[in-house]
């Protein structure tokens, strides 16, 4: 049975016309899908219909079978932008998802400590966001969204701001985590290599439509040397070829 | 250092200035009285314990209208700002009553609540109230699109989104307000005591007029002066405090 169900799902605004065209999408539990496409091509939208932060115009998305309705509480959300809270500590914006629900306690603590060192950020607790680079920010801005432990986790570019080291790195974890908590993941990217190195499951986005969807027949746990068979390079060059349009064999038919 | 150095002389060569074209030029002491005179004045003011109880009323009666315009200030402009109904239906009132200049209604204030220290507080407070509200309803209102997104991603109520997402975000602008507020406290209680006071600094410069004691006016006027000048830096000093933390937007 598929987690995240999407039907028919549009979106537009009064002066901006289509932003997303019947969008048909659909993730099943555990499964890890990217989303890729070109700046402005309404990859955002969509993962904010998802999310429940905007009311799809027609269609509907489902979430283990129920229509979305608004923020839910299963769903983890990394926006583009690290938004933090610049006078609180470091800590206490990774609490920020538990403390709104309760007072935390010391297990919370313990667990918030682990996720920053998972992040690489260990030391940096007492720190204030301001006295952070861009790139450890959004690191912040993932181990918040982690620090629930969402069913589901919609990430949107949370890599982009990082050096390829330590984005490795994070592709790692990231993945790691995910295959321990079977979590059900929509991760938004620019980046060809990363969408193919993390995903099941690639859609292609183009002009608010899902124009391409690209399997990744790769084996897990995924290493190192992946990046560097010749398997992971063809498949790169083949979602490149859709991205540009001419990858026929995996186009998505379009009924109208 | 220097720069600092250099206009603390600049005062005092000013002050020579004064002394010695007064003295050089005759000018009366009812025009303009000698800056040694003044400051005569003002010890025995402070020593002989004349200006001591004036300055405590004047004191009193800013902070007790500063801290009720400013509470009622802050609740109503939290008020405004959550409540977009009471914002429309209040909004020309609000930009109309900022043209009336509230010193004006001081008379009235009398006739409600009698000569003394009742109607001068209404006055500061009213005078406070404003400055307040306003930056409160904008501060609250400027909050981050992407802030407001993660609160309702994150399911916080509204009151929690107030309470720890707006009231902190919008803090420099609230307390910009509350720093406006302190000197406008000042003129209210000062200007209220002209209107309508028996006591303290406003009350005395009246007196003082009356006497045609320029001396004393002016000695008064540095007593005002530095009032305020302590004030302002304790607010300013309250906003570094709950601003120590690194803030931006
Ligand atoms: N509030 C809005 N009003 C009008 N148009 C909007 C609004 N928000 C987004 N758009 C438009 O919708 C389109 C899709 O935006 P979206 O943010 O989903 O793009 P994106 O694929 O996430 O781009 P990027 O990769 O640059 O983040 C863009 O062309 C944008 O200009
Ligand atoms: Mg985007």
């Amino acid at each position: 049975m598929s987690f995240v169900t999407i039907e028919q799902a549009g979106y537009g605004v009064p002066r901006g016309g289509t932003i997303l065209d019947r969008i048909d999408w659909s993730i099943g539990e555990g499964e890890f899908h990217a989303l890729v496409g070109r700046s402005g091509c309404g990859k955002t939208t969509l993962l904010k219909l998802v999310a429940g932060l905007l009311p799809p115009a027609t269609g509907i998305v489902r979430i283990q079978g129920e229509p979305v309705r608004g923020p839910g509480a299963q769903v983890g959300f990394v926006f583009q932008a690290p938004t933090l809270l610049e006078w609180r500590t470091v800590l206490d914006n990774l609490l920020l998802p538990v403390s709104l629900k309760r007072r935390p306690q010391p297990a919370d603590r313990r667990k918030a400590e682990e996720l920053l060192d998972l992040v690489g950020l260990s030391g940096l607790a007492g720190r204030y966001p301001g006295e952070l680079s861009g790139g450890q920010q959004s690191r912040v801005a993932l181990a918040r969204a982690l620090v629930t432990e969402p069913p589901l986790l919609l990430l949107d570019e949370p890599f982009a701001a990082l050096d390829a080291i330590t984005r490795e790195e994070l592709q790692d974890d990231l993945l790691r985590l995910c295959a321990r908590h079977r979590t059900t993941v929509l991760f938004v990217t620019h980046d060809i290599a990363e969408a193919v190195y993390l995903a099941d499951r690639v859609a292609v986005m183009e002009g608010g439509r899902l124009s391409h969807a690209l399997p990744v027949p790769l084996a897990r746990p995924r290493g190192r040397d992946v990046r560097y068979s010749p398997r992971f390079n063809a498949l790169c060059l083949e979602l490149r070829r859709a991205m540009d349009g001419k990858a026929e064999s995996v186009a998505l038919e379009r009924a109208s | 250092m220097i720069i600092r150095l250099a206009s603390a002389l600049l005062f005092v060569l000013l002050l020579a200035g004064w002394e010695v074209y007064c003295r050089a030029a005759g000018v009366s002491a009812l025009v303009v009285p000698l800056p040694s005179a003044v400051l005569r004045t003002l010890w025995d003011g402070l020593a002989g314990g004349y200006l001591l109880p004036h300055l405590w009323v004047t004191t009193v009666e800013m902070a007790m209208g500063l801290a009720a315009g400013c509470t009622v200030g802050f609740l109503a402009g939290v008020l405004l700002a959550e409540v977009p109904v009471l914002r429309r239906l209040f909004y020309p009132y609000i930009v109309a009553s900022q043209v009336v200049p509230k010193l004006a209604l001081g008379p009235l204030f009398i006739v409600w609540f009698g000569f003394g220290m009742t109607s001068t507080v209404v006055i500061t407070a009213l005078i406070c109230f404003f400055p307040l509200l306003e930056n409160t309803m904008t501060g609250l209102q400027q909050v981050d699109p992407n802030k407001r997104e993660l609160f309702r991603m994150l399911r916080a109520t509204r009151l929690q989104t107030l309470l720890r997402l707006k009231i902190p975000s919008g803090l420099p602008v609230i307390l910009a307000g509350l720093r406006v507020a302190v000197v406008l406290a000042l003129v209210g209680a000062v200007v209220g005591e002209f209107i309508g006071g028996r006591q303290g600094l406003g009350a005395s410069i009246i007196a003082a007029q009356g006497m045609m004691d320029s001396t004393m006016m002016f000695a008064l006027f540095i007593v005002i002066t530095l009032l305020g000048m302590i004030v302002y830096q304790a607010a300013a000093g309250l906003e570094r405090w709950l601003l120590r933390r690194p803030w931006k937007g």
